[in-house]
């Protein structure tokens, strides 16, 4: 069986999607969404093998959701779009799947079998997941778990992230949330024009840095505003200081 | 149309004077030159008459016309609305005569005879019935001659600016069409409303055969070639309803719309495609940006002398640095264009959504 979510907020195309996929005897819809952050609560929930994500819709759009995702666990992601030049330069460079709309069964069956090929030699959502973050360069709000749900927050109000195994901490002047990711992987999300890494496990906000005093051997300790401290190790000083224009 | 046929009087008052403000004063100088050398070489032919007598003579006629003259050249303005009627101007100019004339001939033998005093001499001339008439007489044949030139310099004016007019009116439309023409013909709109009617024929037969005819309907107006820059105000909602319901099968539940249009201003004349990318800014940026239900008012009424216009939608509001699009900055020049500052238009955020409202003379354009 493929597990398949949609979103779409045009409630006709929303439609007429579900109806084709629920007749597929070997797909199984587990959710339609109406817009990006649905979408992405409804991938979060049901971990399906495809997501079908309109371009454009409120909240958060299909390439947003896409850029949210751990490229290692995405699913596949075949994008649906009516007219969006540059969108489908980058699908079609990346060899992303993508539907145009509005599309006839023909087009249609021709995307789900390349779904079922793609899912037989396990490709995975990866490729999907780094057009939407190209796309959105400098992400703008990050997708978070809250108690039960997945809630938006937004990348200016992170202060500092901390790696912990397989977990990484982001935290907020209110609160700290938890993320099964890399921080790596985080870093690359958020784009780098807003963090900078001072450690092997921890990044920070730029502009959440109040001072800098040398320690020993080259390293620093970091004053940030909200008085936490945390160290600069010597291997990310000097990128460090050309970020800060020092 | 009305909206070309008739400049502002303040239009009038810039084009004319910019031209007669060179060539008037010349004409009348050149004159007057002309009058005192023709006497001055009348005169030297008279042994009994000085230099100055003909001068003195000319002189104080050239300064009280020219008070006259300076009046004239000063109610212009006000009379350039009958520039297209010129017997009403002639006349209006000219119900101003017998003053001119009993003024004229007093103050200019006033003059003449004080300076004679003055000099000692006597000045000699013919019985005052005879002078007045004589001067009335000549007075007549000049003031027709130098109405005649001030009524050719502002025509000439007049015509200057109605053409400058309609070559601007007629190029912001040609802007507008083709701000429309893009609109309506945008890919995104395009394929999204195909989209539509292609979703809605796997669920609604019906509904979406009446999509694409509404699409028609909507693509035929697009493509209509040499629309005019006035339309009547029915046929600007027509269009609006063409593209409010091709818009509201698509984002069906999202959009709720109210009309409000007072059937006495059907008939109204309202520049073409005003109203239109108002109307899809709504769309654009409340109803595509959210999934809250956006209430979107339209209406038209009357307030005295006025039409105003009004699109009202909830669900959006404008960012503190709003930049406004191509559609709205061509709206705003037209009205200028076509109204000059007796209409306007104004958006703004109200305590739930935004509003934008158009202005407008009920009747006439400016």
């Amino acid at each position: 069986m493929i597990r398949a979510v949609i979103a779409d907020d045009e409630a006709p195309a929303r439609e007429k999607l579900a109806k084709w996929l629920a007749e597929q005897p070997d797909v199984e819809l587990l959710g339609a969404a109406e817009d990006g952050l649905s979408a992405a609560r409804d991938i979060e929930q049901h971990q399906p093998d495809v997501a079908f994500l309109d371009v454009q819709m409120p909240t958060l759009s299909g390439l947003e959701v896409a850029a949210q995702f751990d490229p290692a666990s995405a699913p596949l992601i075949v994008f649906v779009t009516a007219f969006d030049e540059h969108a489908v330069k980058a699908f079609d460079l990346n060899a992303i799947d993508y539907l145009l709309k509005p599309y006839d069964r023909d087009r249609f069956a021709r995307s789900l079998q390349r779904v079922r090929e793609r899912l037989q030699s396990h490709e995975s959502g990866a490729p999907a997941v780094a057009v939407g973050r190209e796309s959105v360069a400098n992400c703008k709000r990050l997708l978070v778990p809250d108690g039960e749900r997945l809630q938006l927050i937004d990348a200016a109000a992170i202060e500092w992230i901390q790696a912990d195994d397989n977990y990484i901490h982001v935290h907020t002047a209110s609160k700290s949330y938890l993320l099964r990711r890399t921080l790596q992987d985080l870093l690359a999300q958020l784009g780098n024009q807003r963090f900078v890494r001072v450690h092997k496990s921890a990044a920070v906000s730029l502009a959440a840095i109040g001072s800098l005093s040398p320690l020993f051997k080259g390293d620093y300790e970091i004053q940030l505003r909200n008085g936490r401290t945390l160290r600069l190790s010597r291997r990310y000083r000097d990128e460090l200081f050309a970020r800060m224009g020092r | 149309m009305n909206a070309t046929a008739r400049p502002t009087t303040a239009g009038a008052r810039a084009q004319g004077t910019a031209l007669s403000a060179r060539i008037l004063p010349a004409l009348w100088a050149a004159f007057w030159l002309l009058m005192i050398s023709a006497s001055l070489q009348d005169a030297m032919r008279n042994p009994r008459i000085r230099w100055w007598e003909p001068v003195l003579w000319e002189g104080s006629s050239a300064l009280v016309a020219t008070g006259w003259m300076l009046l004239a050249v000063k109610v212009r303005a006000r009379y350039a609305i009958y520039l297209d009627r010129p017997l009403a101007w002639f006349g209006h100019y000219l119900r101003w005569l017998p003053l001119a004339a009993v003024t004229f001939v007093t103050a200019v033998y006033a003059i003449r005879h004080g300076v004679y005093a003055l000099a000692g001499r006597p000045y000699e001339h013919a019985g005052w019935a005879f002078i007045f008439v004589y001067e009335t007489v000549k007075l007549i044949l000049f003031t027709g001659l130098w109405l005649g030139i001030l009524f050719g310099v502002d025509v000439h004016g007049q015509w200057q600016q109605q053409r400058n007019r309609l070559l601007r009116t007629q190029r912001a439309l040609a802007e507008a069409q083709l701000a429309h023409l893009q609109g309506q013909l945008r890919p995104h709109f395009l394929f999204n409303a195909l989209n539509t009617v292609s979703a809605l024929m796997h669920t609604d037969v019906e509904r979406a055969d009446r999509l694409v005819a509404r699409l028609s309907d909507l693509l035929r107006i697009s493509l209509r070639s040499g629309g005019s820059e006035m339309i009547p105000l029915a046929e600007e909602l027509r269009t609006l309803a063409l593209y409010t319901d091709v818009m509201r099968e698509r984002f069906r539940d999202r959009v709720t719309l109210e009309w409000h249009a007072d059937p006495e201003l059907d008939a109204a004349p309202v520049p073409a495609l005003l109203l239109q990318p108002l109307v899809e800014n709504v769309f654009k940026h409340a109803v595509e940006r959210t999934l809250m239900p956006v209430h979107v008012v339209i209406s038209t009424q009357r307030e005295g002398d006025l039409l105003v216009l009004t699109v009202r939608n909830t669900g959006s509001s404008l960012p503190p640095s709003f930049d406004e699009g191509v559609g709205l900055r061509n709206g705003r020049e037209r009205l200028g264009i076509i109204y000059g500052g007796a209409a306007s238009m104004v958006i703004r955020n109200e305590a739930d959504g935004v509003t934008a409202i158009v202005t407008l003379p009920r009747d006439r354009a400016a």
